[in-house]
């Protein structure tokens, strides 16, 4: 996937809070710490920060909170101007271009959807859903046939005549998912959209954004402070502490190659084989020795009964039925605990 | 620890130094005679700026062009603008419309029949709000029309719509533009400040030199005292909506615009309704003072009342504009609570706009039945219930009846309070007041307070006000501590009691909705003018933020603190003095803040009831046509307000501080 043409990149992002930020943050700043930041009464909110996100990926941004990830994600839509460095999206450097331009960009090509969920008390769920069409002048019965499109797509059918304060927190956040999707948007931006609700709603409402997103294949930035819900959705993810990217990767990369004690702290408790693949852990240099292949594809849980059970090393098989290693009851073990 | 020991010594040092000053002072009052110029502000040292301002303004309102064009057809052109919707209402509602022709009888359109209007105002509070608040605004209409007071209860609900309309509008527009640019809201709050403690009557004179004696300066004056808060709650409202919802307009790609008038406008709905119910009640109360240059209406009823000594009148017209306050007050309230309820099937126009087509079906079919029956159109003058006299005959049983009580009362305040601090107010040499308030101030929040105390106090020596301050002072500073004495010790059994919360509650509710010149007609009943009754009706009427805040003060107390100090075996007055009382004192003095500013806005109407301060100046300016004197005595009262203002802040700044509290709001 990272080999595929990035859509949106940020390059050297920083940003910094307080007078005379800019000069700092590209001068000395660059190896600045924390502390030698705030002596000068300045605060690092993103440092350096490089990342880029292929078309149709899901890319997720998990930190604590103050790690920085928020102001990244207001850099990469222009709510914050940057210090240094560049955002582009689609080819164009949002921080170079005129404020029109900007309009237009945030009109057609991106949306975002808030963890308090930011819709407008006065209008009704369908009033809500059209708005951003709203904006841009398209006509009421054209853009309110949209908005009924997307009520459908959320599963809110019924509801288009209530207020926001008539609904519950998860449902609020289905008229910001839909909201954020009338305009058809290429980069999708996600911050913590689902921090604020119950956790079992919380976990509906994250199969719902795999559901959407297996129908939509947008471009996605997801922000969360979870790094379990991180795990669960991402494609590839960085995490962020004291505005920089510690680790950046696909998920089994977190699990089988943490960058250093911080991040293992957070994959310790994560149930490993759910994440891993058979692939990811095959051994190429043995011989298959059975006749029971495995996909590369699916997860260590779903295959451990069998491997278990069975003797001998098991081939491992791409998509295309190729054996591109083998696989051992042994080698699973470190991965069950 | 060390930095607990030095602010410790540092306020032993303070306290000294307050001590010291009063020392100094006191010293001047024996040591120095009364012809020094520092017991005595000599009057050849006084600056006249009152008459300079004056001749400005009149020179304004008479001969000064803006682009070869007068000044007074501007504000003429102004004031015509402004008129015409008011005589539009007006005529509609109350008056009708007569035009008068040569050789033929004059055309006359009559107003809307009261009982339509009635039926419209019954049909709105039911839609808005309860059938409770339904019935209470019928009562309220009918009692206008069977006292005969419909005509001038039409004309004040017009004052007050057009001035809420347009004080709404500006009010509005400006605390948009003071959240958008922080440089114009930092320029307007003082501003803000000095308008809001500035005394009505200061507003009237500049009015009537720009627009004439009458209903539209009256308005005019009410829409310019009433605006500041609407502007700030705009301004507050407008800050306070989440960061997300601003975000999010701009992440839609609003433009400018959009995101002001979609977005941050209906997302803060709430508030401005509660802003303008705020606009409305204040409007209301200005309005019916600006009876005094001729605005008529309810106020001006009043007015006539109490001089012809027509107590039932004027008690009749007092009820009226009770009953209106709080018809206005919970009707707006209702609306601005109202929450959205979806709709569960589409329906047609008709069924959308029901209030709408009700309230005009009901409009037409009085209309309609009047011409059979005249008596719905026009209350017919046999029903009404003249009180005239009437209640001359109560007031005088009442007199004599408890006579002993009233004079023993009255004539007790009065030597044993009023007439010793007055003398005590007076004899202060100004210097060493001076000398006090700045060394308070410094003790409280530092020089630049200091300074502002002084400054204030000096400029009012300076323009020869000093004794009419004192006077002024003396009222308020008598009447704000027998407020606060009362409404401390009603405040505790509030926050003690769940059943006397609730009837204080309520009380307070009422007092707080009643406009200012209400608490004028009883007392002035009972004990008719001078210092006495004035001082009784400020502390009526600045009494209820000192029970409110006690009250919530004591219930705010944290639970925790509360169990703590239980387990730690205190008994109940030991949990009330050494706990609650304590801990609720920042809480307390937001609420002696409150109580010192309503103390200054009732001091400049006891004017009328005859007091002797700063606010006679102000009330005088009026009928000699005097802006000059008029604002600069205002300006004086304003700004002593503003000293007691940002003193007590200060005061609970550092209280706060010491008791570990946030600081309160």
């Amino acid at each position: 996937m990272t080999t595929q043409k990035a859509f949106l990149e940020c390059k050297g992002v920083w940003k910094v809070f307080g007078p005379g930020a800019e000069d700092f943050a590209t001068n000395p700043g660059g190896e600045a710490s924390t502390e030698e930041f705030s002596a000068h009464g300045l605060i690092a909110g993103v440092r350096d920060a490089s990342l880029s996100v292929a078309k149709g990926e899901i890319f997720i941004i998990m930190g604590l909170s103050g790690s920085g990830k928020s102001t990244l994600v207001r850099c990469m839509t222009g709510l914050h101007e940057l210090t240094a460095g560049h955002v582009l999206i689609d080819g164009i450097d949002i921080n170079n271009i005129s404020e029109k331009e900007l309009v237009k960009l945030r009109r057609k090509k991106i949306s975002m959807v808030f963890q308090d969920f930011a819709l407008l008390p006065h209008l009704t769920v369908l009033g809500n859903i059209a708005f951003p069409l709203k904006v841009q002048g398209v006509p009421r019965a054209e853009r309110e046939a949209t908005a009924r499109k997307m009520i459908e797509l959320v599963g809110l059918s019924g509801r288009e005549s209530y207020y926001p304060d008539e609904l519950s927190g998860g449902q609020q956040q289905r008229v910001g998912i839909a909201r954020s999707l009338t305009t058809q948007p290429e980069v999708w931006f996600l911050d913590e959209p689902f921090s604020a609700l119950d956790p079992l709603i919380r976990q509906e409402m994250q199969s719902e954004f795999l559901r959407l997103q297996a129908m939509l294949h947008k471009t996605i930035v997801f922000i969360t402070h979870d790094f379990d819900e991180a795990i669960r959705l991402a494609d590839r993810m960085a995490v962020m502490k004291d505005g920089e990217i510690v680790q950046m990767g696909t998920p089994e990369e977190f699990i089988l190659n943490p960058a250093n004690d911080y991040i293992r702290e957070f994959t310790k408790h994560i149930p490993k084989d759910k994440v891993l693949k058979v692939g990811s852990i095959a051994n190429g240099s043995d011989a298959p020795t059975n006749d029971q292949p495995l996909q590369a594809s699916a997860s260590l849980q779903s295959v451990a009964e069998q491997v278990i059970a069975g003797d001998g090393r098991h081939p491992v098989i791409d998509a295309a039925g190729q054996v591109i290693g083998s696989l051992h009851r042994s080698e699973l073990g470190p991965y069950l605990l | 620890m060390s930095h607990q020991g030095s602010s410790k010594a540092s306020a032993a040092i303070r306290v000294t130094a307050i001590l010291a000053a009063i020392a100094v002072a006191a010293a001047f009052c024996y040591l120095l005679p009364r012809s020094n110029g520092l017991v005595v502000f000599p009057a050849d040292w006084t600056v006249d700026w009152a008459t300079p301002l004056t001749d400005w303004m009149k020179y304004l309102s008479r001969d000064f062009d803006v682009f070869g064009l007068q000044f007074a057809k501007i504000t003429r052109f102004l004031g015509w603008l402004v008129s015409q919707p008011f005589e539009i209402l007006g005529g509609v509602m109350g008056t009708g419309f007569t035009f008068y022709r040569v050789d033929a009888e004059p055309f006359v359109i009559p107003p809307l029949p009261w009982t339509g209007i009635t039926i419209c105002i019954v049909l709105v509070a039911h839609h808005v709000g309860t059938s409770r608040l339904a019935l209470w605004s019928a009562a309220t209409f009918l009692f206008f029309a069977v006292f005969g007071l419909w005509e001038s209860a039409m004309l004040t609900l017009s004052s007050v719509t057009i001035a809420v309309i347009i004080g709404g509008f500006i009010g509005v527009l400006l605390g948009v533009l003071g959240y958008r640019k922080p440089w114009v809201d930092a320029l307007l709050q003082p501003i803000y400040d000095i308008m809001q403690t500035l005394p009505l009557f200061s507003y009237l004179v500049p009015m009537i030199l720009f627009f004439g004696f009458g209903p539209i300066a009256a308005l005019m004056a009410t829409v310019i005292f009433a605006l500041p808060p609407m502007a700030r709650v705009t301004t507050q409202a407008l800050n306070a909506v989440p960061n997300s919802v601003k975000e999010f307009g701009r992440i839609a790609g609003a433009t400018r615009f959009q995101r002001t008038w979609w977005v941050l406008v209906p997302a803060a709905r709430k508030q401005l309704l509660l802003g303008l119910n705020q606009l409305i009640m204040l409007s209301l109360a200005v309005v019916i003072v600006a009876s005094l240059i001729g605005a008529g209406g309810l106020g001006g009823d009043v007015l006539k009342a109490l001089r012809s000594v027509r107590m039932g009148d004027a008690l009749a017209s007092g009820f009226a504009i009770t009953f209106m306050a709080i018809t206005l007050d919970r009707l707006s309230y209702a609306v601005a609570m109202r929450r959205h309820v979806h709709e569960t099937v589409t329906r047609g126009w008709l069924q959308r706009n029901k209030l709408l087509v009700s309230c005009l079906a009901a409009m037409a079919a009085t209309i309609a039945l009047s011409t059979v029956l005249p008596a719905l159109h026009t209350y017919p003058d046999a029903w009404t219930v003249e009180l005239g006299r009437f209640g001359n005959g109560v007031v005088s049983w009442i007199s004599s009846t408890f006579d002993a009580q009233i004079t023993g009362l009255r004539d007790g305040t009065i030597v044993w309070f009023l007439k010793p601090t007055k003398i005590f107010f007076l004899s202060v040499p100004w210097a060493g007041f001076v000398l006090v308030v700045g060394v308070v101030g410094w003790a409280l929040g530092g020089w630049r307070l200091a300074l502002l105390g002084v400054a204030i106090f000096t400029a009012i020596a300076l323009l020869g006000y000093w004794k009419k301050a004192m006077i002024s002072l003396y009222i308020v500073v008598l009447s704000v501590f027998a407020s606060m004495i009362i409404g401390f010790a009603l405040g505790l059994w509030g926050g003690l009691s769940d059943r006397a919360n609730r009837a204080l509650t309520a009380l307070v509710d009422i007092l707080q909705t009643l406009p200012t010149f209400v608490y004028l007609i009883p007392v002035v009943m009972l004990f008719s003018i001078g210092d006495f009754p004035a001082f009784v009706a400020i502390v009526l009427y600045a009494i209820a933020p000192g029970i409110r805040y006690t009250a919530a003060g004591i219930r705010g107390v944290r639970e925790n603190l509360i169990e703590g100090a239980m387990m730690s075996g205190c008994n109940r007055r030991q949990m009330i003095w050494q706990v609650k009382v304590p801990l609720a004192l920042p809480t307390i003095l937001l609420g002696l803040n409150q109580v010192v500013m309503m103390a200054f806005g009732m001091l400049v109407i006891t004017a009328l009831v005859g007091t002797r301060g700063l606010e006679e100046v102000t009330l005088v300016a009026i009928s000699r046509v005097n802006p000059g004197d008029g604002l600069m005595a205002g300006l004086g009262i304003a700004g002593m307000a503003i000293v007691f203002d940002r003193y007590i802040k200060a005061l609970n700044r550092k209280l706060a501080h010491q008791l570990g509290l946030p600081v309160p709001k």
